[in-house]
């Protein structure tokens, strides 16, 4: 009758087991909610809301319910880091997720080992974050590394050799143009450049760049200006006649909805850009149901950033789903096992690369053009880079 | 086209100082006249864009009728400030003014934020300005050149009202002695509602100015107010001359600047200031403090 003592800790593992089983998966993302940039942690969060409740609505992962914690990282580091321990140690996070800005992005990865915690990062950009071979950092969304070649291998195809550039100072604007016209170089050693202007991250007042850069008479100019700050030069630009001297104007992060939105009809055409999704691409069943769904939801077309937010944690639930588990040994299998983890997105598919845990994908570019059926600018003459455009190599081990 | 290319730096530096000394006079002249150091200043320029997006709902065939009325609404809103806020305080010491004026900006700032969201608000080029205009082969954007036209029209009237009217003799009086105006039985009260509405008035103008060629943002008026304390500290806080001066500066700085070491644009203003302050600490047109005995 020994066993009989035991029975009270029999029935409460169990019972501890059971409720195990019950228990919500919880993810704790950071975006940024306020200031200059909040409409893309708006979109990213609403994407991520989306995905969660398709997942809960099919019975969660493992029989558990998902459970999305939004908080905001104000694209600063310091409170990054803060909110990120405060997610894991109060909230008792399983998963760490989302992330705009870059600099913020570098700034909590290293929690990763600490807490041994799985980071999913599904918008900040700087290709450092997958070059650290952080055992538990994964990126879903395409980095800068890839726009910029991407870039390249379509300027490579233009009848033009005098490039410029214009892009924010500071690492995503230098590093870009840097990986940008190196790759150009490799693809047409003929080319040259001829301007690079470095504004202040955030200027309002373009007018002196822009004559500096029509002065060098350049036949096209790569630019990284994002947010506001392509949407108040673009303004500016129209007004000095800038978009009729330069042939080509590229710019890889151009077509976000939280830029053409804003410009409205103001917008130039024939720029050559692109966001690391487009709405109207590919013309699916699942692209447009997604984009139904969304719609319905919020009431706004979904911009780059929610559909990367809403692939990048269906892609987390597979990899969970996979992993029968939330330890992050277990995620990093599961993302690396097989040559990678793929995920069918609305915007194509999606594979990560294991020994960096990057994702790679194809890119959409186009020409901007308007139409009666939209109040902004929609892509026109559409050109896919496929992912295989964009593998460079790395230097993870796996 | 080098002589074209100079010239379009000239009148894009010149636009650049037309806002800034839209922006900066009123806080020269609120602290010459009524010794108010306004951090708030930059508030009233953000709210004149948001003001000029509201009023023509960010369509730009109502961009004339629109800079009327927010020079009309900044007066009110000024005067209304004015006598709310700032009147109790004119006797306390100056700490009560910083903090005081300092969470008007923090306020403000919200207010914005919740009746227009933190998305960019923007606003086309009204169609007037719609092409450039090609001199010397070279474009200039029109817009550009009715900016540096509204300022020196500003700053044209404003010379005639403090020349030429009542109320503007007493203004320049006060900003040289207070004390007597009161004592010559002049409405001080009045005075100060009006030359805070008028200061208020110009800025947000300025800022309903800007706006068709960058973007209403809440975060527009911590920018703004800093680059008007530049421009003041410059030319001379409470000098309206000095903040001509010191805008003009500050744009061609910018504008030449840019071509000579394009790395070292955000360092000009500073710099420009911090050697006005070694040389000249109460500016280029101030007045020195007078000794008290």
């Amino acid at each position: 009758m020994k066993a009989l003592r035991w029975l009270p800790v029999l029935a409460l593992a169990v019972g501890l087991a059971w409720a195990q089983g019950q228990q919500p998966i919880k993810v704790g993302a950071l975006f940024i909610l306020s200031g200059n940039f909040a409409g893309y942690g708006k979109s990213g969060s609403q994407g991520a809301q989306l995905a969660v409740d398709e997942i809960n609505a099919r019975g969660g992962v493992l029989g558990r319910p998902l459970q999305l914690i939004v908080v905001d990282d104000q694209g600063n580091p310091e409170v990054g880091v803060r909110e990120a321990r405060r997610l894991v140690l109060q909230e008792k996070v399983d998963v760490l997720f989302g992330i705009d800005s870059s600099s913020v992005s570098l700034a909590v990865a290293p929690l990763t080992d600490e807490y041994k915690i799985p980071l999913v990062v599904t918008h900040a950009a700087t290709p450092t974050l997958t070059e650290q071979c952080r055992p538990y950092v994964f990126r879903t969304s395409n980095n800068a590394r890839m726009d910029a070649w991407a870039a390249a291998a379509l300027a490579a195809t233009l009848p033009v050799k005098r490039w410029a550039n214009i892009g924010p100072d500071y690492e995503f604007g230098r590093v870009s143009w840097q990986d940008f016209i190196t790759r150009l170089k490799q693809l047409r050693p003929d080319v040259e450049v001829v301007s690079e202007q470095w504004p202040r991250f955030g200027s309002t007042d373009y007018a002196s760049f822009i004559t500096a850069l029509m002065r060098a008479r350049p036949e096209g100019v790569f630019s990284t200006l994002w947010a506001g700050d392509m949407v108040i030069f673009a303004r500016q630009a129209k007004a000095f006649g800038f978009f009729n001297q330069v042939r080509y104007f590229v710019n890889p992060v151009g077509a976000a909805l939280e830029v053409l939105g804003p410009l409205g009809k103001e917008a130039p055409e024939g720029l050559l850009v692109s966001a690391r999704y487009w709405f109207l691409y590919p013309n699916t069943e699942r692209n447009r149901a997604f984009v139904e769904a969304y719609r319905k939801r919020f009431n706004e077309y979904p911009s780059y950033n929610a559909q990367e937010a809403y692939a990048g944690m269906h892609m987390l639930a597979l990899a969970i789903q996979k992993a029968r588990s939330t330890q992050a040994e277990a995620v990093r299998r599961a993302f690396e096992a097989d040559g990678g983890l793929t995920y069918e997105a609305p915007e194509g598919r999606k594979r990560m690369r294991p020994e960096d845990h990057q994702v790679f994908e194809g890119l959409v570019w186009g020409y901007t053009k308007h139409s009666p059926e939209y109040p902004f600018a929609i892509l026109d003459r559409m050109r896919i880079i496929p992912a295989t455009d964009t593998v460079y190599p790395t230097q993870c081990k796996r | 086209m080098d002589l074209g290319f100079y010239l379009l730096q000239l009148v894009t530096g010149l636009a650049y100082a037309s806002t800034l000394f839209l922006l900066a006079v009123g806080l020269s002249l609120i602290f010459g006249a009524m010794g108010i150091v306004n951090f708030a200043h930059g508030s009233f320029y953000m709210l004149g864009a948001y003001l000029l997006y509201a009023f023509t709902r960010g369509q730009g065939e109502g961009f004339w009728w629109g800079l009327l009325l927010v020079a009309a609404a900044g007066m009110v809103i000024g005067a209304v400030v004015e006598r709310l806020f700032i009147r109790p305080i004119y006797r306390r010491p100056e700490e009560y003014q910083i903090l005081l004026t300092y969470a008007l900006l923090l306020i403000l700032e919200d207010l914005v934020r919740f009746a227009f969201g933190a998305a960019y608000r923007s606003f086309p080029l009204p169609p007037t300005f719609a092409s450039p205009l090609f001199l010397l082969g070279t474009p200039f954007p029109s817009y550009y050149l009715f900016l540096v036209g509204l300022a020196a029209t500003v700053a044209l009237l404003l010379w005639l009202f403090l020349q030429r009217t009542r109320l503007g003799v007493w203004v320049r009086a006060a900003t040289q002695d207070r004390e007597m105006l009161e004592a010559l039985g002049v409405n001080v009260p009045l005075l100060y509602t009006s030359v805070f509405a008028g200061g208020i008035a110009l800025a947000a103008l300025g800022g309903a100015a800007l706006l068709p060629l960058q973007a209403a943002t809440p975060g527009m008026a911590v920018d703004a107010v800093i680059q008007a304390f530049i421009v003041v500290v410059i030319g001379g806080l409470g000098s309206v001359w000095g903040a001509l001066l010191g805008a003009v500066l500050m744009g061609l700085i910018q504008a030449f600047g840019i071509l000579v070491l394009p790395e070292m644009t955000m360092v000009f203003p500073f710099a420009l200031m911090a050697m006005v302050l070694l040389l000249r600490p109460w500016g280029l047109l101030g007045r020195p403090p007078a000794v008290r005995t």
